[in-house]
């Protein structure tokens, strides 16, 4: 068969070589590429209590089927005390086993199908996830339900996660990014914020099988629930089966609609805070106060992020600190979409003590330089161009497309709010870029954070680039203890 | 031969359905040059999963150039002859000026690295220690670069490739091949031809300098400033006796910081011939009008007859166990790594079975150590199998109340076991179902099977992908055991005990 093809293509290979290759690659010309964004209609159904299912079905597909579950639920449920009772909930809930399936048996007869059932729950929400080859999915459902319903908690899987759960306390301090996340978190959030109230070695004691059992019961409720299902199957023939199963489940007594998610409350001290540790090369971040995803401005701020730090090689920052300088293996920066309050921009990188200074300077000069200049015509025309022309690519997996608009209802996105996505993008202007560069990077807010060897740091680089951290802003320079591991209280 | 016949034995058994799943349509052509083409179409997004590798890494390299194979990588995207320069000319003269400016460096770096020999300077690479010649030569060629930054069209090929919709730009280096990707969208497959076969045929290492910085604050992020970095790099030197792959990929730092442009040009000269090279495409195009596309691009890239220089040496039988014990800033954990075959051995598939039957929540060692014995709080089995050597490693965390050493006795007892009692059909056939399933799962994802692909072309050939699956299905009880007994001896084996170091920060 593929013979035939091949003499073909001989053919065809001598006349198109012929062709000369052209100077540049902007004088080639490319056949149009039409893709229409993908519409929640097409995707959703509704079962019989209410629980909105994404369904991408394949019937042609390879013979899997794939049925996630999300959760509204987390961290910011755990009653005072009990910080790591989502996280141990949230594992517990597959791997303790089933009231009918004790948990061994489950693990034995799930990798016997080659299937797989799992479970987690973070900071605002959760899921559970079957992924089962497509003759099984009866049985992969049925012990899927029977995870959902009926967990049983089992006390040995309890110790043994817990004794996981302190070693990854035990490592809190081990590695220079782990130090960073803790420690922007009280930064940005402050101590009384469900995202700061972390698990310690008393909370992880305190917590109790009833405690798991009470947690799962309180958020499997309808109300708190989205799904997205995938993969080989009849589109009609699934949404029965859901309806069966999942559409039968009704609120136990104990279950609640989760409520709403709490919000910081507000109050940052801009600095320069510095965090000692004995390594040879510092994580540098640095947080402005930002936007939600559903405010106006947020397509231009996009444009202007990807210009001055978001798009990788192309941004100006990684342009500077990385080809330039050499100063880093990577520098990135980001606008959180702020799905429960306002988000913040941010940006990270990691260098060699000495060049702290240095490289913290460059990119307030950058922010700087971004407010105060309109971008060129080119850096504007290739983050649109850009963004337009992967739009496909980011949107034509039918199976992620589900996921995605499940997860973008439990966070309460705006229905569709990606289907004028390109057009947006594509209106924003250069003055747009440099307004919301004025607004939303205002360094005078900044928080930033050094994690390294703080003497070093601080000192700058003499040599090469002389100039102290404390110089590089007006902002003040503070020491900061890292925290014990496990009990997070600050060391001496 | 008996292989061969299970082979056909295991695949006559399965069902017509099964079959066609695992039959992965790859086209496989030879371009006039040398360059090997493998297409895979595939229509349902409309992307092409891209890329090529080349058959080089740092295996190739030999001491006083380790980490070339890696840094040269990070060369290929500074641009060539068009791309990345406004005056092509003046490029190169800066170029030139900039080496002889580094021979000098060189020079005082000798100087200064015989200080460093007699202890009179602690570290050639400290600023504190230049001399002032160095001071003078550095400021000489911080001018250079500024002359030639003024000339740069800076990282032009991510700009080009970012604004015609791409994603997913870079290339990975190991110790036997180097592969370079990238995610196009379905009409920019000539882009994507255009622009790789430039910087195959036209390649111009600008900036070399600055980015051994890079390299070096790449060094740190992944090895220096890690608690266990360090470690594992120490233990893979003292694996490997012979077989280059006793330093790290991406090179030691006396030897990063010393690498310059002339050896990037030899290297490339060697190892990035069409006759070395495997393209990649996976993805919603037609091969009928990408094959002469391909030609006609890749084409003119000028052949190798030389060929490339094989690696020759051979790692010698190890003699003895050898144990490294080390106190860092991180979890106590043991590992013992068994020295065993390539992975396109023929044993490659038992041990991996072997490595199936004792991972997952269900398997061996979970259920020994973790649940039954609880002296584990996880543990782990696998077969990494390189190209000229392979390594069975064997992991275990042991429980907050435990150290590396109670884990030991107990990981040994579980390949002991197998190799005195073999496994249960039951196992052999849990092992079997996950390797029918992972086999569906190789056409799902373009990006997963371009890399497959690529690997497997970086070892051996592709068909050493598409026959994995048979080869597994293969498996006997009696491999299993066999291999047990084969590898798992007491002077194959090499230990590292990883302790808690005590500081006043750190966990108990």
């Amino acid at each position: 068969m593929f013979k035939g093809i091949f003499l073909g293509l001989l053919a065809t290979g001598a006349m198109l070589s012929s062709q000369p290759i052209p100077a540049r690659p902007e004088q080639l010309s490319f056949p149009p590429l039409t893709f229409a964004a993908p519409r929640t209609k097409d995707y959703v159904a509704t079962l019989k209590n209410g629980i909105q299912v994404y369904l991408a079905a394949d019937p042609q597909g390879v013979p899997f089927v794939r049925l996630k579950v999300l959760i509204k639920g987390g961290r910011y449920l755990e009653p005072k005390g009990k910080a790591g009772l989502a996280e141990l909930t949230g594992s517990q809930w597959r791997l303790g086993g089933t009231l009918k399936t004790p948990a061994e048996q489950l693990d034995e007869r799930l990798e016997f199908l080659a299937g797989s059932i799992s479970s987690g729950l973070g900071d605002t929400s959760g899921s559970l996830d079957l992924q089962v080859m497509e003759k099984d999915l009866k049985e992969g459902l049925d012990l899927f339900m029977q995870v959902l319903l009926e967990p049983a908690f089992a006390e040995d899987r309890l110790v043994l996660a817990k004794q996981n759960a302190l070693r990854s306390l035990q490592a809190r301090n081990d590695q220079v990014p782990a130090i960073a996340g803790y420690q922007m978190g009280y930064l940005l959030n402050g101590e009384g914020h469900f995202t700061t109230a972390h698990m310690t070695a008393a909370s992880l004691a305190a917590i109790t099988r009833e405690d798991l059992r009470a947690f799962q019961k309180r958020v499997l409720h309808p109300a708190n629930l989205v799904v997205a299902v995938s993969g080989r199957f009849e589109k009609e023939a699934m949404l029965a089966l859901l309806n069966r199963t999942l559409g039968a489940l009704q609120p136990a007594r104990e279950a609640q609609a989760s409520p709403k998610v709490p919000v910081p409350d507000g109050v940052r001290t801009p600095g320069i805070y510095v965090v000692d540790k004995d390594v040879p090369q510092s994580m540098v971040q640095l947080a402005i106060p930002g936007l939600r995803r559903t405010d106006p401005d947020w397509h231009a701020v996009v444009v202007m992020n990807q210009i001055l730090g978001g798009s990788g090689f192309t941004s100006r920052l990684m342009k500077k600190l990385r080809s330039d300088e050499g100063l880093t293996y990577g520098v990135g920066t980001g606008f959180s979409p702020g799905t429960y309050w306002k988000g913040d921009f941010t940006c990270s990188l990691q260098t060699k003590n000495r060049s702290v200074a240095y490289a913290l300077d460059l990119i307030l000069k950058d922010i700087d330089r971004i407010k105060r200049e309109p971008v060129s015509d080119e850096e504007l025309k290739v983050i649109q161009d850009g963004i337009v022309l992967a739009f496909p690519s980011d949107w034509s997996n039918r199976q992620a497309v589900a996921t995605r608009f499940a997860s973008e209802q439990l966070a309460g996105w705006p229905v569709d709010w990606w289907a004028d996505y390109r057009e947006k993008i594509q209106a924003v202007t250069k003055a747009e870029v440099q307004r919301v560069a004025q607004t939303y990077l205002d360094a005078n807010r900044a928080v930033i954070l050094v994690v390294g060897k703080a003497g070093e740091a601080e000192a700058g680089d003499e040599k090469d680039h002389p100039g102290l951290l404390k110089d590089v802003t007006k902002l003040p320079l503070k020491r900061l203890p890292l925290r014990d591991p496990l009990t997070l209280q600050p060391l001496p | 031969m008996i292989h061969r016949n299970a082979r056909s034995l295991a695949v006559a058994s399965m069902a017509v359905a099964v079959l066609s799943a695992q039959t992965i349509p790859v086209q496989e052509h030879t371009l006039s040059n040398g360059m090997r083409v493998l297409l895979v179409e595939r229509h349902d997004e409309p992307t092409i999963a891209a890329g090529w590798v080349a058959r080089v890494g740092s295996a190739n390299e030999h001491p006083g150039m380790t980490g070339i194979a890696h840094l040269f990588e990070h060369m290929m995207f500074k641009g060539t002859l068009t791309i990345g320069t406004r005056d092509a000319r003046r490029d190169a003269e800066l170029n030139v000026a900039q080496d002889q400016v580094q021979v000098q460096i060189r020079q005082e770096l000798d100087v200064l690295r015989e200080k460093q020999r007699r202890g009179e300077i602690a570290d050639l690479m400290d600023p504190k220690a230049r001399t002032p010649r160095l001071q003078r030569l550095l400021g000489e060629f911080d001018g250079l670069v500024k002359e030639q930054r003024a000339l740069i069209v800076k990282d032009e090929l991510d700009k080009l490739y970012k604004q015609a919709g791409a994603r997913g730009m870079n290339a990975n280096t190991t110790s036997d091949r180097t592969f370079y990707h990238i995610d196009v969208p379905a009409n920019k497959l000539e882009l994507w031809a255009w622009l790789e076969s430039d910087r195959l045929k036209n390649a111009v290492f600008r900036e070399f300098y600055s980015e051994r910085d890079v390299v070096l604050e790449e060094r740190r992020l992944r090895t220096d400033a890690t608690p266990t970095g360090k470690a594992f790099e120490a233990f893979q030197a003292l694996l490997w006796k012979a077989v280059p792959y006793t330093w790290p990929v991406i090179g030691w730092i006396s030897d990063i910081t010393q690498l310059n442009r002339e050896q990037a040009n030899a290297f490339f000269a060697t190892y990035y011939a069409p006759n070395n090279l495997t393209a990649i495409l996976v993805g919603d195009f037609q091969s009928a009008e990408a094959l002469p596309l391909l030609e006609r691009y890749f084409g003119r890239i000028p052949a190798n007859p030389k060929g490339v220089p094989q690696v020759i040496t051979q790692e010698p039988p190890q003699i003895a166990e050898q144990r490294m014990s080390v106190e860092v800033e991180a979890n106590p954990m043991l590992v013992a790594a068994y020295k065993a075959v390539p992975g396109v051995h023929k044993d490659a598939a038992a041990l991996d079975v072997l490595g199936a039957v004792l991972n997952g929540q269900s398997g061996r060692l979970h259920k020994s150590l973790v649940l039954n014995q609880k002296l584990a709080t996880s543990a782990g089995a696998e077969l990494n199998g390189m190209k000229f050597g392979g390594i069975f490693y064997l992991e275990a965390m042991p429980v907050p109340e435990r150290q590396p050493e109670d884990v030991e006795p107990a990981l040994y007892a579980e390949v002991e076991k197998l190799a005195r009692e073999g496994v249960s059909e039951h196992e052999l056939q849990k092992v079997k179902n996950q390797v029918q399933a992972e086999a569906f799962t190789r056409m799902e994802n373009t990006g997963r099977l371009r890399d497959a692909l690529a690997e497997a072309e970086g070892a051996g050939t592709y068909r050493d992908y598409l026959e994995e699956t048979a080869r597994l299905q293969a498996v006997t009880n009696e491999d299993v055991q066999r291999v047990a007994r084969t590898y798992f001896t007491k002077e194959n084996r090499n230990v590292m005990l990883v302790h808690r170091k005590a500081t006043p920060q750190g966990g108990k």
